[in-house]
């Protein structure tokens, strides 16, 4: 579990980072993100106190009697027990501070919030107030169902948010919602294999050609698969993997990826675009060294191949590193020995490069939001309710807690907690994706993302990767079909 | 018997008994039962792994430590999950249980009407019943969900009983129709006049010999309300509500799935309408040899 | 009709008038509450999802706009399906899913309910296994299959390898040309017990005397089923298969949960391309058109279905 960074890369880190930050030119208030790195991070963790009740009542006060029906992505047996004991806590502590709320929570799974959610406002039955995953917000912002909401709705200013999350809330112009917390995904890899392959087995790939040259030298050594790639349809985790490597060599979908997106013109076919495709080919038709069900996994289905040591290289989220975690420590008997080994040889580090030098990662996270009043189940919204609920959740304290194993605050005034200097300390991983941070590029804020995101762009990679259509063919394809989705065609 | 056997030796000799034929069918049943017992034995052995050895990649058939704890898990009424798979199980049943009886009481009187009876647009109502049988579900998600909304029906357990009603009524009129059509009618005829109204010949005389069909009814119900997912995924929303199918979509989390867990739940969700089923049907085959179906 | 035989013929007289519908409708009152429960319910249910999807269907919805500011557009989306290329190719999916399902299901229900026939020792074992997987959750048995065909380690695979009879695990779902025969192995899987019970039942109302009378007259074991056997199933056989047909026409979760329809539309069936269409893109108004196609299909279907099986009922009325 050793962080390797290289002090060359963490210069490299400083500097790309704050040229990408400096563009959105807005610093936030209580923390210098034009200084961001793990150093900076871990001296600003424990600097300040927050007193998230005093603060709240000044919102809304604690005395205040209402109802509010709330929906958010529940943690169950999946997730990390220490995720699943900070909601518990939370929960008690808002029903503590507010006793006379009648909050009526429900926690839905990851697969089925979308739908439900969709479906429920089709029939005028929504929640008053949801969380939902970043890629989430924008449509129902722009189909009117969302009231206004911003963080100085409850006391905070937007400056203490990413400018990249606040750009996913905002849709014409006026915000939609706040954002709860904020992750991006790092590298992780098996040493082991590595060096057996004959790599070094402390550096991960630079760029993205070197994940396909690696990835083709572990399967021809080892006989194992190199990188685990993801291209299932219509399951959210596939974008997060792709769009890293297809921003990496300069494509995208449309200009998301620039310093001012306008969205006006679609990328998705230009050569830097087809030559991210093309690495996907590369790896998975001419060189067969990723798994062959790469086609219907998601990136549940890579752990197994990773924890067993026969996947070598996966993009990973925070919350999966821990929950592999969990899974090894729990492990008895003979799986034991075989356990410890892999944690010995998990190493972690940043995306790679385009071969330009430039690195991307998908800015993800979750937002808060408040419906109106008439698409809710008893058709009134109660917004002191709400707010307070939402003062609570994102307030720094929370925003952290909240996002312990799996994510960041999006209020970053957590990053100066006394929790987060506990974080850092029990969960160096932490440091990569933390550091991550400031290289992420939010999805498109509009509507027709989901759509784009969910379905056309893995149609691209299972139509280039299966054979059914060039490489070439099936990014013009894909890019027809975007440009005939904003133009409101079929 | 014996004076068949000697009988038979003064015709054509006789033939083996057709021992090709009973090899066919034993290999044939063996490689069956290979077919169906594998995944179910998967399912099992899965769910006697611990989470980390579940993983493992060659994947072994003979769990190294193997373990109870996923089920011990989902019946401990001190661990959230515990409560709440008993809580699914208990809706599940008590969904399951309505449905069926409904079904039952709908279904009957409609089958012997069909059968018996000739009356303007007959034909056509027959037809309009066992339509329902194809429609996709799926399609009707979102219109369902806004009428169930207006009935004030979402979040409640009568949306599910009554569009599940819908699921078994088709195939159970058919059955129960082919019921009546072989019951001589004699014996109603019997019955009345011997001065029983038509509906104490239907209830005393007919409906008793039909005892299979309504026991094939309430079977089908039963299984098909238990197991369905996509409409109580769709009409429910709070976790008290929810039912065994829907409560088994919560060990998928975003990016990691908790196998042996969902194959211990899986696997305890089976049981009941395993056990039911199989002591059900030997009494449902039993009655049909017993001679309702006959001429 | 029936209910006249065993009375006195009536005496000869003139024929009554010929009474109109609603005369008769009435005069039939009674029998209208016997099936009054059943016609609600599925009135209840079925009319009004109809009539909104019939009206959905000749509008769109695009991602930006709430459903009900949807545009009108007249027949666009039906002509947007028709000359789709996916559309065509999805309905030979369709096809070949709903023939293949329902024949092989319905060929080994018969040769489960055949081989278990006989009494022998076991019988009511090996009967109750052969039962379990229709009554399986089909969800839970997806998973457990999308599992054991993993290409990568999958136990199938692993098998095929340890037995030497393939280098790598052969790919199952992730080749489009394999991925279609997977699936249909799964569904057989689900719906064989389904055509065992109803040609078991079917099989009881075979009469022993002719099977014997046939057997000493030296009939071969094929003959006696031909032309013994098979006529007196063909009733039960008739709706067997058309009530496989019609659940595997309609079958969602299996392509749904293993699949989802790819890869690259190569396991997508109809009604898992419409539910793309409704919840992956939020295409109400074409998923409400598609499905009208899909009725109309099956509604025609339906006719000659109901048709045979009425003409069925009528010649056992006698």
């Amino acid at each position: 579990m050793r962080l390797k960074l290289g002090r060359a890369v963490r210069g490299a880190v400083v500097s790309t980072m704050a040229m990408s930050l400096m563009a959105s030119s807005v610093l936030a208030q209580s923390v210098d993100l034009s200084k961001w790195s793990p150093e900076y991070v871990r001296s600003i963790s424990g600097t300040e106190e927050y007193d998230t009740v005093g603060h709240c009542n000044g919102v809304v006060p604690t005395d205040y009697a209402g109802r509010l029906t709330f929906w958010y992505q529940g943690v169950f047996e999946g997730d990390p027990e220490v995720m699943r004991q900070n909601y518990r806590d939370f929960f008690d502590a808002f029903r503590a501070t507010y006793p006379n709320i009648a909050l009526e929570e429900q926690g839905i799974t990851y697969n089925e919030l979308l739908d439900k959610f969709r479906t429920a406002l089709l029939g005028n039955a929504a929640p008053m107030a949801i969380r939902l995953q970043i890629l989430g917000g924008t449509e129902f912002a722009a189909k009117g169902y969302l009231e206004p909401l911003s963080p100085e709705d409850v006391g905070y200013s937007s400056n203490d948010f990413w400018p990249g999350a606040m750009k996913a809330v905002t849709w014409e112009g006026t915000t939609y919602g706040i954002p709860t917390n904020n992750e991006t995904m790092a590298f992780i890899w098996n040493a082991d294999l590595f060096k057996q392959a004959g790599l070094d087995p402390d550096s991960p790939p630079a760029t993205w050609d070197d994940v396909v040259v690696y990835s083709k030298q572990i399967s021809e050594k080892l006989g194992v698969s190199g990188y685990g790639m993801v291209a299932k349809q219509n399951a959210g985790n596939t974008p997060y993997r792709f769009m890293p490597q297809l921003w990496g060599y300069g494509g995208g979908v449309f200009d998301e990826a620039d310093a001012a997106p306008t969205y006006g013109e679609v990328r998705l076919n230009s050569p830097a675009s087809k030559r991210a495709l093309q690495a996907s080919y590369d790896m998975y038709v001419r060189d067969k060294s990723v798994p062959v069900s790469a086609l219907t996994n998601t990136q549940a289905d890579n752990q197994a191949p990773f924890i067993s040591g026969k996947l070598a290289m996966v993009i990973s989220h925070p919350s999966e590193y821990a929950r592999m975690l969990e899974l090894a420590a729990a492990a008895t008997g003979t799986d034991k020995e075989v356990a410890d080994k892999v944690v010995e040889n998990m190493r972690y580090g940043l995306i790679p490069t385009g071969p330009d030098g430039k690195r991307a990662v998908v800015f993800g996270g979750s937002n808060i939001h408040i419906l109106k009043s008439e698409y809710v189940e008893g058709g009134k919204v109660d917004e002191q309710a709400a707010k307070a609920l939402i003062c609570m959740w994102t307030s720094p304290e929370w925003s952290l807690k909240l996002a312990w194993s799996g994510s960041n605050p999006g209020n970053l005034g957590g990053f100066k907690t006394k929790w987060m200097k506990e974080r850092l300390d029990t969960i160096p991983f932490l440091d990569v994706t933390t550091s991550m941070l400031p290289y992420g590029i939010p999805f498109p804020a509009l509507p027709q993302a989901p759509e784009i995101m969910n379905i056309i762009v893995p149609d691209m990679m299972q139509n280039a990767l299966t054979g059914s259509m060039t490489v070439d063919e099936a990014a013009e394809d894909a890019a027809q079909k975007v440009e005939d989705l904003m133009g409101g065609g079929l | 018997m014996t004076s068949m056997t000697n009988t038979a030796r003064h015709t054509r000799p006789r033939r083996k008994p057709v021992d090709g034929w009973r090899w066919t069918g034993r290999i044939f049943l063996v490689l069956m039962l290979i077919y169906t017992v594998v995944p179910m034995a998967w399912m099992l052995i899965t769910s006697l792994k611990g989470g980390f050895a579940a993983m493992m990649y060659p994947p072994q058939w003979i769990p190294a430590e193997p373990t109870l704890e996923n089920y011990i898990r989902l019946l401990d009424p001190k661990d959230t999950i515990g409560q709440d798979f008993l809580r699914y199980f208990w809706n599940s049943l008590w969904v399951s249980t309505t449905t069926t009886i409904l079904a039952v009481f709908v279904a009957v009187p409609a089958a012997y009407a069909f059968s018996r009876f000739r009356f303007p647009g007959r034909n056509f109502l027959f037809f309009a019943v066992l339509l329902r049988n194809m429609f996709p579900a799926v399609i009707f998600l979102v219109p369902l969900f806004i009428l169930m909304r207006w009935l004030g029906l979402v979040n409640t357990h009568g949306s599910l009983i009554l569009t599940y009603l819908t699921f078994g009524l088709p195939l159970a009129i058919w059955l129960l129709k082919g019921f009546y059509d072989n019951i001589p009618i004699q014996l109603e005829q019997a019955a009345r006049i011997d001065g029983a109204t038509r509906f104490q010949a239907f209830l005393l005389i007919v409906m008793p010999l039909s005892t299979p069909g309504i026991i094939a009814t309430a079977i089908y119900s039963f299984i098909g309300a238990w197991n369905e997912f996509i409409y109580a995924a769709t009409f429910l929303n709070k976790n008290e509500q929810m039912t065994l199918p829907v409560g088994i979509q919560r060990f998928f989390s975003e990016n990691t799935t908790d196998w042996p867990g969902l194959m211990a739940a899986s696997f305890m969700m089976s049981v009941p309408v395993v056990v039911l089923f199989l002591i059900l049907q030997k009494y449902f085959v039993r009655a049909l040899t017993e001679g309702a179906v006959k001429h | 009709m029936n209910t006249v035989t065993g009375q006195i013929r009536p005496p000869r007289k003139i024929e009554p008038v010929r009474r109109n519908v609603l005369q008769t409708a009435w005069s039939h009152r009674g029998d209208y509450g016997y099936v009054l429960p059943a016609i609600v319910v599925m009135l209840i249910v079925i009319a009004y999802p109809v009539y909104y999807t019939i009206d959905l269907s000749f509008f769109q919805t695009p991602p930006g706009l709430q459903l009900r500011d949807k545009k009108f557009v007249g027949l666009d989306n039906y002509q947007a399906i028709l000359s789709s290329g996916v559309f065509w190719k999805v309905t030979g999916n369709t096809v070949i899913w709903t023939i293949s399902s329902t024949v092989i299901a319905f060929l080994l229900g018969l040769g489960c309910a055949l081989a278990l026939h006989r009494e022998f020792v076991g019988r009511g074992v090996m009967r109750a296994i052969l039962l379990i997987p229709w009554v399986v959750s089909a969800v839970a048995a997806s998973y457990v299959w999308k599992w054991l065909y993993h290409s990568d380690f999958g136990v199938i695979g692993a098998a095929l390898v340890s037995f030497g009879l393939a280098d790598r695990p052969p790919n199952f779902i992730d080749n489009i040309n394999t991925v279609l025969p997977s699936l249909i192995v799964v569904n057989i899987w689900r719906e064989f017990s389904f055509a065992m019970i109803m040609l078991m039942a079917g099989l009881q109302t075979v009469p022993d005397q002719l099977l014997r009378a046939a057997q000493v007259d030296g009939a071969s074991a094929w003959n006696r089923f031909w032309h013994v056997t098979f006529p007196h199933l063909r009733g039960v056989s008739t709706v067997t298969i058309l009530l496989l047909a019609v659940a595997n026409f309609n079958s969602f979760i299996i392509p749904f949960i293993m699949t989802g329809g790819g890869p690259s539309n190569a396991s997508h069936i109809w009604i898992t391309h419409i539910y793309e269409f409704a919840f992956g893109r939020q295409r109400w108004g074409v998923a409400s058109a598609y499905s009208v196609l899909l009725f109309i299909i099956l509604m025609t279907l339906g006719y000659f279905y109901v048709r045979a099986l009425s003409k069925g009922d009528e010649s056992r009325q006698g």
